[in-house]
């Protein structure tokens, strides 16, 4: 440990200490608006060290590397929780009680998100894993009286303790094949052998069990719609964004610095799994009625669709994953932001039925809720479709036909259910008058300027995606050196 | 100034916008000021730009401008351009300045109708299609403009659309333009499959190295682009739809089918120059299509009875002069024409709105007459129109534009003796309806009643109109007559100069003296006809020929019946045939098979806890397998 | 002897372990998994980490497993309740086979498996005592360290969290 190490890693240490501090707050005083306040800064100043640091690649050696990968998904991981915890303060505001503890478990399963990006090493990997897991196990079950929530606290939790065991068989596959257990080195080793032995080879698909289990796809993605449908609307955003974007980041890393891109069966594995999550993942969705299980399927498909961009294996596919993953963030929090502004008390709007007329009720929500819809869909002007065409271009880039094909294919089919939830949005209703009790606009103020927020750089990245892209070079220019 | 280009097509979008979100809740005079302020703000900046353009000489004369660049991914990099040159200049003049009129005029005209701020709404997205259409630096954001341009004639065809002759007439034209629009976007495919880019300056600079003269693949898609260029100009053999277009609005027909949509595929030609260039069939079909088309609707002009549809077909007639003259490669004359016929036919139809709207609606020509006194000014200003259509010589700007026509179809390089004689016999055609109409409607005895005479928001615009018409012509003279070659210097840069044959040089007047007995015989025989000797008139519609003939050209030489029987009934037979949609059928199927899928994979989600943890089992277990693969 | 010592342990950890699954009774099954824990504690000791064992007693076999018995003996989770839930014959038969093919690839895989040796002449013995152990979490792996106290506190307050009554809540 150098004193150095402390600074690089400032943004988890700024993290453990509002997390800290919010236990001591909730332990004197329960104040809802506080700790809202204390989770909000501790993020913003997070961002802000972040923001210190220059891309150039840091070794904390031998668990942590602080590189441009690290730093884009660190920011991003911190953002996207910022603005969960912006839709969460109404959202929690409505409840009788425990609105605190909710802030605490936040934070610490943003920081097991962050470990996990910038870790090179099983150790520190398994941590941030169990960190996110453990955290979320507790807040998908955090609003205990409602009558899914049990289930899917105690699904989630049983499903992740087996992925868990899976990874870390397969982990310790690895290390008794090759000695070391930090990412580099296990290169190292891939580079002096020529052919694998059978143990490395099992030891990896015993990893990939653990590590599509939260990425949620096929075969391992039938939690994902009875645990979204559970779990209060923005920890389903906090599952859908941070939850996977981290795994997605942590696999990047892995692949690259292992250069496990060479070894044909484990992109054959990665191929069948993105065709059958793109197709399992549209499919499903088609006649859902359930707003929170239809997010969940699609976001089964959109996992599907990011793989394409992460089998390209070069830097136009890490590009396209990236830029991929900020606009399927943005989507993402918008989507379920929506389902948390229109939650009531009694349990969350996800059904299709509270959608039907949204736009002669509250326009401007309903524009949203159809930006991100289209944005999903990948409608032209939005950043779903300049995201697409990138993965689209990675694909032809490296010609896997059959990968793009079916991504188109699968686009059409999701078409359909995007178009049917806006078609009910805009649909004429006999009672127009508001069902729910509606809260008190000051309280809302968070969330919908969040939302607003979230719809304006939606547009912004789909019309002039161009300064996004130079950020993200800018950031993996430092990553890829390690290609 | 420059940096301001994109401001142009961009400010009658944002009026457009405007109009559109928040139009009926505005007052009327707001909903003026922001349809014509948007209008009038482009036509001034446009001033602005034509005057540094010029200023700035030879040496610079083109302007690029990046408004937008929207992604940049493997050399794949769509946006949009503009692109002005000498060409788009004189375009984007005609477009904004004759547009601003016309939205001026239409504040008056429109101004008791209930979809006032529609119309606008409408007509500023217009103006904004075309400038992209004209600006555009690719095929593709042209292509963009082609259809906007399309589909706002579509919807001002049809503006009242509670009469379901107008939503048929509108259709009509949607629907015959598209034919032409399917030809040219599989021209614009073919040309990106060759070329790899559809950036038109790339095009130009690449397409002569790369094919020779009269090559198959040039001509192929010179035939295909002049398919779209016929469609939207409105010529053989798609001319149908332009006559009954106009059941819109008159401001409509005076802006979108006389002065500047009809004239986009002027504008497609002359902008592919080079491709038509190397494609010489092409060349000779574009001015065989000017020159029979210009006769046909000449023909079916002086049948017609209603005001409108005379200079629908006289349109038609003009476009016809445009396309000979670009046929014979006389370039800038046919963009002088343009030019000049945007000015009187513009000026003709807003006169010709003038009287409708001042005899409530009235558009039948024999139930006018005896104008001349109620109406002065708008007399005066249709006559000046007419003469410039007519081609009276020396005094009117059309005399000198077709005249440069007549002269190249003639002497030009790929001019010769039938193409001059039509165009000659187009002109005399033209002198004859052109006439005819101004006598049945101006003189005579009256047949109804002025109820509203027009205010000066009409008269001003009819003016300025009627004197662009007669002085528009000075800025380009013949060569032994004045010499003054300031238009065709203007667009010398971009469009070659054409070559007249040595021969016939010293003979150039005899042309033009011919051409202006021409069109003075055929005002006088109008005379005789219509005001002097009406008997004679009447004694010949005694012979059934004439009957006949008569049927025949005020149906549009029975055109549309044509169509009906080759093209409508066979389909509507087919239509009847496939009722059932047999091939809707295969897209049930498909959508049949994912209801399955869907079902047999709902049934995986069956909430088991149990279920869920085999899944995983099973999941490792394929992985394995895989990952052991050889 | 540590040969047969070792089948010895590693079978009666099988053998264990499936008593766990297969056994009826809740209170067997958490006696199986006591006789789990010990037995691997074993296999902890052959390997010479003696402090991993002597922890794996204390705490697993120790606290949590008499946590374990508590819980269900208070809820009083008999056989009948067991058997009241439903399970088709087809989730039984789909389960065992894919069950039981996972456990044959993986025989087949770790069947002729090089697995690295150790060298006697360096092997240092004093590896797992709880000095050597300190002496490497406190300083090469202080940062895991701090981190598993990260983990440790997002249990204990989610944990809390979860069982803290609530006002409304009807019954637990």
């Amino acid at each position: 440990m150098r004193l150095s190490d402390l600074y690089f890693l400032m943004p988890l240490l700024i993290l453990v200490g509002a997390a800290t501090l919010n236990m001591l707050v909730v332990a004197v005083k329960r104040n809802h608006k506080v700790i809202f306040g204390i989770t909000i800064v501790a993020h913003l100043v997070a961002v802000f060290t972040l923001l210190q640091l220059n891309g150039s690649s840091y070794q904390i050696p031998p668990f942590f590397v602080m590189d441009g990968w690290g730093i884009f998904n660190l920011g991003l991981i911190l953002l996207t929780s910022l603005f969960v915890t912006l839709l969460s303060y109404a959202y929690f505001e409505q409840r009788e009680e425990r609105k605190e503890e909710y802030y605490l478990l936040l934070i610490l399963a943003t920081l097991g998100a962050c470990v996990l990006v910038i870790s090179q090493h099983f150790m520190a990997l398994f941590l941030g894993l169990e960190i996110l897991s453990v955290a979320l196990y507790s807040l998908i079950a955090y609003l205990r009286t409602r009558e899914r929530s049990d289930e899917a606290g105690i699904k989630y939790l049983i499903l992740a303790a087996l992925s868990s065991a899976f990874l870390l068989f397969g982990m310790a596959l690895v290390y008794a094949v090759t000695g070391t257990m930090s990412f580099p080195e296990i290169g190292v080793y891939l580079q002096s052998v020529s052919e694998l032995p059978l143990l490395l080879l099992t030891g990896f698909g015993l990893m990939i069990v653990g590590i599509g289990f939260k990425l949620g796809i096929v075969p391992f993605h039938m939690w994902a719609p009875d645990v979204y449908e559970g779990a209060p609307a923005p920890v389903t955003a906090f599952i859908a964004t941070v939850s996977k974007g981290g795994m997605m980041g942590l696999l990047i890393r892995f692949f690259s610095q292992a250069d496990a891109y060479r070894y044909a069966n484990l992109m054959l594995i990665f191929t069948i799994i993105a065709i059958a999550s793109m197709l399992a993942g549209n499919l499903l969705a088609l006649r859902q009625k359930n707003i929170k299980r239809l997010l969940a399927y699609s976001s089964i498909a959109h996992l599907g669709y990011i793989l394409v961009a992460f089998l390209a294996g070069n830097r136009l596919g890490v590009e396209a994953v990236s830029f991929y993953l900020v606009a399927y963030f943005i989507t993402s929090l918008g989507a379920f932001g929506v389902v948390a502004l229109l939650s009531d008390t009694e349990r969350d709007a996800d059904q299709l039925e509270d959608y039907r007329g949204l736009f002669w009720r509250r326009p401007a929500t309903a524009a949203v809720f159809t930006a991100m819809l289209l944005s999903l869909a990948g409608i032209p002007l939005t950043a779903g479709f300049v995201g697409k065409f990138y993965i689209l271009a990675s694909g032809v880039n490296t010609q896997q036909w059959l990968l793009v094909l079916m991504l188109v294919l699968n686009s059409v089919i999701g078409l359909y259910y995007y178009i049917k939830v806006i078609a009910a949005m805009f649909a004429q209703t006999k009672s127009v008058q508001e069902r729910r009790k509606v809260l008190h606009p000051a309280l809302s103020f968070a969330s919908g300027g969040a939302m607003a927020i979230l719809g304006l750089l939606l547009i912004w990245i789909g019309v002039y995606p161009t300064s996004l892209v130079q950020l993200i070079r800018g950031l993996l220019a430092t990553f890829m050196t390690t290609f | 100034m420059e940096n301001l280009l994109w401001l142009v097509p961009a400010l009658p979008f944002a009026g457009a916008l405007i109009l559109i979100i928040t139009g009926t809740r505005l007052s009327r005079p707001l909903v003026s000021l922001i349809g014509v302020g948007s209008v009038g703000v482009s036509a001034l900046l446009t001033l602005i730009l034509g005057s540094q353009f010029l200023s700035a000489g030879p040496t610079e004369p083109v302007y690029q401008q990046v408004v937008w660049q929207w992604f940049s991914v493997e050399g794949f990099n769509p946006g949009i351009a503009f692109h002005l040159d000498a060409l788009s200049m004189v375009f984007i003049f005609v477009i904004t300045f004759v547009g601003f009129l016309i939205h001026l005029y239409s504040t008056a005209y429109m101004a008791d109708d209930d979809g006032f701020a529609r119309f606008f709404a409408y007509l500023n997205l217009f103006v904004g299609s075309m400038l992209v259409l004209v600006l555009a630096d690719n095929l593709v954001l042209l292509y963009l403009g082609w259809e906007g341009v399309g589909l706002c004639s579509y919807l001002l065809i049809g503006f009242w659309y509670k009469e379901p002759a107008n939503g048929y007439a509108a259709r009509k034209a949607f629907i015959i333009t598209r034919v032409g629009d399917t030809a040219l976007a599989i021209g614009l495919f073919m040309l990106f499959q060759l070329f790899g880019t559809l950036h038109i300056q790339t095009i130009a600079t690449e397409a002569p190295q790369t094919w020779a003269v009269g090559s198959q693949a040039a001509t192929i898609i010179a035939f295909l682009l002049l398919g779209g260029a016929v469609g939207k100009s409105g010529q053989l053999p798609l001319q149908t739809w332009l006559p009954d277009a106009m059941a819109g609005p008159t401001p409509v027909s005076a802006l979108i089918h006389a002065a500047t949509m009809v004239t986009a595929g002027v504008y497609l030609i002359t902008r592919m120059h080079v491709i038509f260039e190397l494609a010489p069939t092409a060349m000779l079909t574009v001015a065989i299509i000017g020159a029979v088309t210009l006769l046909i609707a000449g023909c079916a002009a002086l049948a017609q009875s209603d005001l409108k549809r005379v200079l629908a077909y006289s349109t038609i007639s003009q476009i016809g002069y445009m396309f000979l003259a670009l046929g014979v490669g006389a370039w800038s004359a046919g963009i002088f024409h343009f030019m000049i016929h945007a000015f009187f036919k513009a000026l003709l139809f807003l006169s010709a709105g003038a009287i409708i709207i001042s005899l409530h609606h009235e558009q039948n020509m024999f139930r006018m007459g005896g104008l001349r006194k109620l109406l002065p000014a708008v007399f005066w200003t249709f006559l000046i129109g007419s003469a410039s259509l007519a081609a009276l010589p020396l005094i009117t700007a059309g005399f000198y534009s077709k005249d440069q026509i007549l002269w190249y179809a003639m002497a030009g390089e790929r001019g010769n003796t039938w193409l001059y004689l039509a165009g000659l016999l187009g002109a005399f055609i033209t002198a004859i309806y052109t006439f005819r109409m101004v006598f049945i409607t101006f003189y005579g005895a009256p047949k109804s009643h002025v109820t509203h005479p027009p205010g000066p928001i009409i008269t001003v615009p009819l003016i300025i109109l009627a004197v662009l018409s007669l002085l528009g012509g000075f800025i380009e003279l013949p060569h032994n007559f004045g010499h003054v070659v300031l238009f065709s210097d203007f667009l010398t840069p971009l469009l070659p100069a054409i070559h007249a044959n040595d021969a016939l040089g010293t003979s150039e007047w005899i042309f033009q003296l011919v051409a202006a007995i021409i069109s003075l015989s055929g005002v006088y025989l109008a005379y005789v006809f219509y005001l002097q000797k009406p008997a004679l008139q009447a004694n010949m519609e005694q012979s059934s020929l004439f009957r006949a003939v008569h049927r025949f050209w005020y149906s549009g030489w029975g055109f549309d019946k044509l169509y009906d029987t080759l093209f409508v009934r066979p389909y509507v037979f087919l239509a009847r045939i496939n009722k059932n949609d047999i091939i809707d059928k295969i897209y049930a199927a498909l959508a049949a098979i994912a209801q399955v899928l869907n079902r047999s994979l709902a049934q995986t989600q069956s909430g088991i806890l149990r279920w869920y943890m085999m899944g995983v089992v099973v999941g490792a277990l394929l992985i394995i397998t895989l990952s052991l693969l050889p | 002897m540590t040969g047969s010592l070792f089948y010895f342990l590693t079978f009666l950890t099988l053998f264990a372990a499936l008593g766990v699954v297969f056994s009826k009774n809740p209170v067997y099954s958490v006696l199986f998994l006591i006789l789990t824990f010990f037995s691997l504690s074993g296999h902890y000791i052959l390997l010479n980490a003696q402090f991993v064992a002597a922890v794996n007693i204390i705490v697993y076999a120790g606290a949590i497993m008499v946590l374990f018995l508590f819980v269900i003996m208070f809820l009083n989770l008999n056989m009948d309740t067991e058997q009241a839930q439903k399970k088709s014959v087809l989730t039984k038969v789909a389960g065992a086979i894919s069950g039981g093919l996972l456990l044959v690839i993986m025989i087949a895989v770790l069947k002729d498996a090089e697995v690295g040796s150790y060298d006697p002449e360096n092997f240092d013995s004093q590896i797992g005592l709880v000095e050597n152990l300190g002496h490497l979490l406190f300083t090469k792996y202080l940062l895991p360290f701090e981190l598993a106290s990260v983990l440790f506190l997002v249990a204990m307050v989610g944990a809390v969290m979860l069982g803290k009554k609530e006002t409304q809540q009807r019954h637990f």
